[in-house]
């Protein structure tokens, strides 16, 4: 139901997605890890707006685990001195045998995707609409990991629809 | 640090804060509880032992790690090695 005429490129999106949730220790997949996998898939329209503006797959990334070490500063808690710790066998990763869901956050965002894609009059859903759909959870990570790297939601969808514009044409 | 102690889990008026850090906390909890199991293991702990310790079943704690730490490890438990040597 969720992956109805989803591209291959969008298929793909959401697949690394999960790929980079689990290599950052998400125990589920978040709105921005499905920005990660977006960038990740490296093409289409979604990923150029978001290039053009600057945001490289590293750079979101350590956004993300910024976003997370700085939750644990919050509380006293220092990621690094925990790391040095725990020693070799620390890593984020969540183990390959645990099942990742989806956040509720991620799901919202390809169902915004979908209406999206309904409201474009489009008969595919591409990672542009997945991008939108992101952008729809104002509150989400993503968009706090797009300002706090300096790009305004706003400056991403008015690029998304140049973009799209000048592929139409 | 009194600027960091002020706003312990979030305080009521940033309740997001505080359930991030809630999130953030579960995720390092993971990765930690993984990582000492690991270390233990490697120490030559037996499962019984490692169990015991965490205060969980034998079986919760093998269901949880045994598969992951045994494709890391092939063979023997390094610890039991070194001791039997």
């Amino acid at each position: 139901m969720m992956f109805r005429r989803l591209t291959d490129r969008s298929r793909n999106c959401v697949e690394t997605g999960f790929q980079e949730a689990r290599m950052l220790g998400h125990d589920s997949l978040g709105d921005e890890d499905l920005l990660l996998g977006i960038l990740r898939a490296d093409e289409g329209i979604a990923a150029e707006a978001l290039s053009s503006l600057g945001v490289t797959l590293e750079g979101a990334r350590e956004e993300s685990e910024e976003m997370l070490s700085d939750a644990l500063d919050s509380i006293g808690i220092s990621l690094e001195e925990i790391r040095r710790e725990a020693g070799e066998a620390f890593e984020m990763r969540v183990p390959d045998d645990r099942r990742i869901p989806y956040s509720p956050r991620a799901k919202k965002a390809l169902v915004e995707a979908r209406k999206k894609m309904r409201a474009l009059g489009d008969n595919y859903l591409g990672t542009e609409h997945i991008l939108l759909g992101i952008l729809r959870n104002e509150d989400g990570a993503a968009v706090r990991m797009l300002i706090s790297m300096g790009v305004s939601p706003e400056v991403l969808e008015d690029r998304l629809f140049e973009l799209r514009g000048r592929a139409a044409s | 640090m009194d600027e960091k102690t002020r706003t312990w889990v979030g305080g009521p008026e940033d309740p997001r804060e505080g359930l991030e850090a809630v999130v953030a906390l579960r995720r390092l909890l993971e990765a930690l509880e993984a990582a000492q199991v690991e270390n233990a293991f490697v120490a030559g702990w037996s499962w019984a032992r490692i169990a015991e310790v965490l205060g969980v079943s034998k079986q919760a704690v093998h269901k949880k790690h045994a598969g992951r730490i045994k494709d890391k490890y092939p063979g023997e438990p390094p610890g039991k090695k070194g001791k039997s040597a």
